[in-house]
């Protein structure tokens, strides 16, 4: 039993490509391990394999090499999903349920019976602060920001305590990104593991304690968002990514 | 909560979420009014002949239930599991602590349920009909006509489940217009099967006779259910030992076809 909520070792899957059938490795040996009640925000350009990174430790996809433990279970395991919430990238949810609808669906997934399942719904729906009246519209009718907020909701149905969100803040004014950062906030504050992609560096560095940077399918560094602006080498988190990254890009 | 509950509970969840999917989908409703515009139309058709025509509206009438709900068998079928990947809603199910069974299981449950509303919607109208159209209009009518007609209609409902197991297998790990070439052509050959069997006793050569045999068996043979209701529609009685080996032997192949399709979704990666 370990201190991390989340540990790769020597992680690595090869898909093969449509094309020549040719066998490619889209994540190589990545060593990894994110301590319980840590903020890590996971980086790096589009195609460097941060999604297949969840997706292994979330057990939708299988190593090829390696392994991977979330809460010290096998990825994938049953005894460790019931304790994850995850938010996909693009949420595309059930268009033929309402908003209400579709977080009892979820609700029941975790198995809470049908009391938990409404004070849950109510709680969240109103944490996310999505409009009230979309409550009972069905979710063909909502606008990628309430779908975003709809998905971060439906991530805390079971009071997880890991999450993974694939790029939070995709698709969201910067109203719904305050507010997203503000629900951050107030996970970090209850001490849950926290496990994100993202694009968006200024809300990287609001909200992150640690980083990691991924190209080409390799863990190329990782930091302390505090060391990196305490260093003094960086002009801000942009600068350390960029450089990390050309540093990766010239030595291969 | 203990795990049992847990399962049965992510089934019914997954299986309210397809009933939902499948009741609020416009097409459902267009079947049902094509089905019972073919059953008017039949009433027309009965009218021309010398009279059969309570006969040919019971027949006509049956035959399109079960072709209607047969489309929609194959069409929603193939689809259940095709969909939830095409739409990535299937990251969200196996994020959570849900095994393929329970995902199967839930799917298949869902479909068959409203396909049960259907049919059960079908056979009343149908019933109706017939006793509209029966020159006695008499109450005390509709109790006997509904007494013949809808143990038919269950048997097309049986048949049904059947199709929704089928399609539901081969929705796991082909597209659905393979899955809907592969459902239709077994169904189809679940009615012929009987033919192969006796293609194998007429022929001469041994090894043929027995691989004919083996293919038979390997293959569904739905034509009993066919004869049995066949013999309800005539106001007989099958018999109840009939009766209960098809079902037996329906509900055989279809724990088969929904264990293979968890198996095959347990074993599959969702990238």
């Amino acid at each position: 039993m370990t201190d991390a909520a989340i540990e790769a070792s020597k992680l690595s899957k090869d898909v093969i490509s449509s094309f020549l059938r040719k066998r490619v490795r889209v994540l190589d040996g990545l060593d990894l391990s994110v301590q319980k009640s840590e903020t890590f925000g996971l980086l790096g350009p589009n195609g460097a394999g941060k999604t297949t990174t969840l997706k292994l430790l979330l057990g939708l996809i299988r190593p090829s090499e390696g392994t991977a433990t979330v809460l010290n279970h096998t990825a994938g395991d049953a005894k460790a999903l019931e304790r994850i919430g995850f938010l996909p990238e693009n949420p595309y949810f059930y268009s033929h349920l309402t908003g209400r609808e579709f977080m009892d669906f979820v609700g029941r997934l975790f198995g809470l019976n049908g009391k938990t399942r409404k004070e849950r719904t109510s709680e969240l729906l109103e944490m996310v602060a999505l409009d009230k009246t979309a409550y009972d519209k069905p979710l063909g009718k909502y606008s990628k920001g309430m779908l975003q907020r709809l998905g971060i909701a439906q991530s805390l149905v079971n009071d997880p305590d890991v999450l993974f969100w694939d790029e939070p803040m995709s698709g969201l004014d910067p109203i719904g990104r305050r507010d997203v950062r503000m629900i951050l906030a107030k996970l970090k504050e209850q001490k849950k593991t926290i496990f994100f992609n993202s694009h968006l560096l200024p809300d990287v560095n609001e909200v992150c304690d640690r980083v990691g940077v991924l190209n080409r399918g390799k863990l190329v560094a990782q930091e302390k968002i505090s060391t990196i602006s305490a260093s003094g080498n960086y002009r801000d988190l942009e600068d350390y990514f960029l450089t990390v990254i050309g540093e990766s890009e010239t030595s291969t | 909560m203990n795990t049992g509950f847990k399962a049965l509970h992510s089934v019914t969840a997954i299986g309210l979420n397809t009933f939902r999917e499948t009741v609020r989908d416009k097409i459902l409703y267009a079947f049902m009014l094509f089905a019972c515009a073919i059953s008017l139309i039949s009433v027309l058709l009965g009218s021309l002949s010398v009279g059969q025509d309570i006969k040919i509206l019971e027949d006509i009438g049956l035959a399109a239930i079960s072709c209607i709900c047969g489309i929609i068998a194959v069409f929603a079928g193939t689809n259940l599991v095709y969909k939830e990947l095409e739409k990535r809603t299937v990251y969200l199910i196996f994020t959570k602590p849900i095994t393929g069974w329970q995902f199967i299981a839930g799917k298949y449950l869902g479909l068959s349920a409203c396909l049960f509303i259907v049919v059960a919607a079908m056979g009343l109208f149908l019933s109706l009909l017939v006793w509209f159209v029966r020159p006695e209009h008499s109450l005390s009518l509709l109790p006997s006509i509904l007494g013949f007609m809808m143990p038919a209609v269950l048997l097309v409902y049986l048949e049904l489940l059947f199709v929704i197991a089928l399609a539901t297998f081969f929705s796991t790990f082909s597209s659905p217009v393979m899955s809907v070439l592969f459902t239709l052509s077994l169904w189809l050959i679940g009615h012929f099967g009987d033919s192969l069997r006796q293609l194998g006793q007429m022929s001469q050569n041994p090894a043929f006779a027995q691989f004919s045999n083996f293919v038979y068996f390997l293959l569904p043979d739905l034509a009993g259910l066919t004869r049995a209701r066949s013999i309800l529609m005539y106001g007989r009685n099958p018999g109840l030992e009939v009766i209960a080996f098809i079902t037996c032997y329906v509900f055989a192949y279809v724990v088969l076809l929904l264990v293979l399709a968890s198996a095959v979704t347990d074993r599959r990666e969702f990238p």
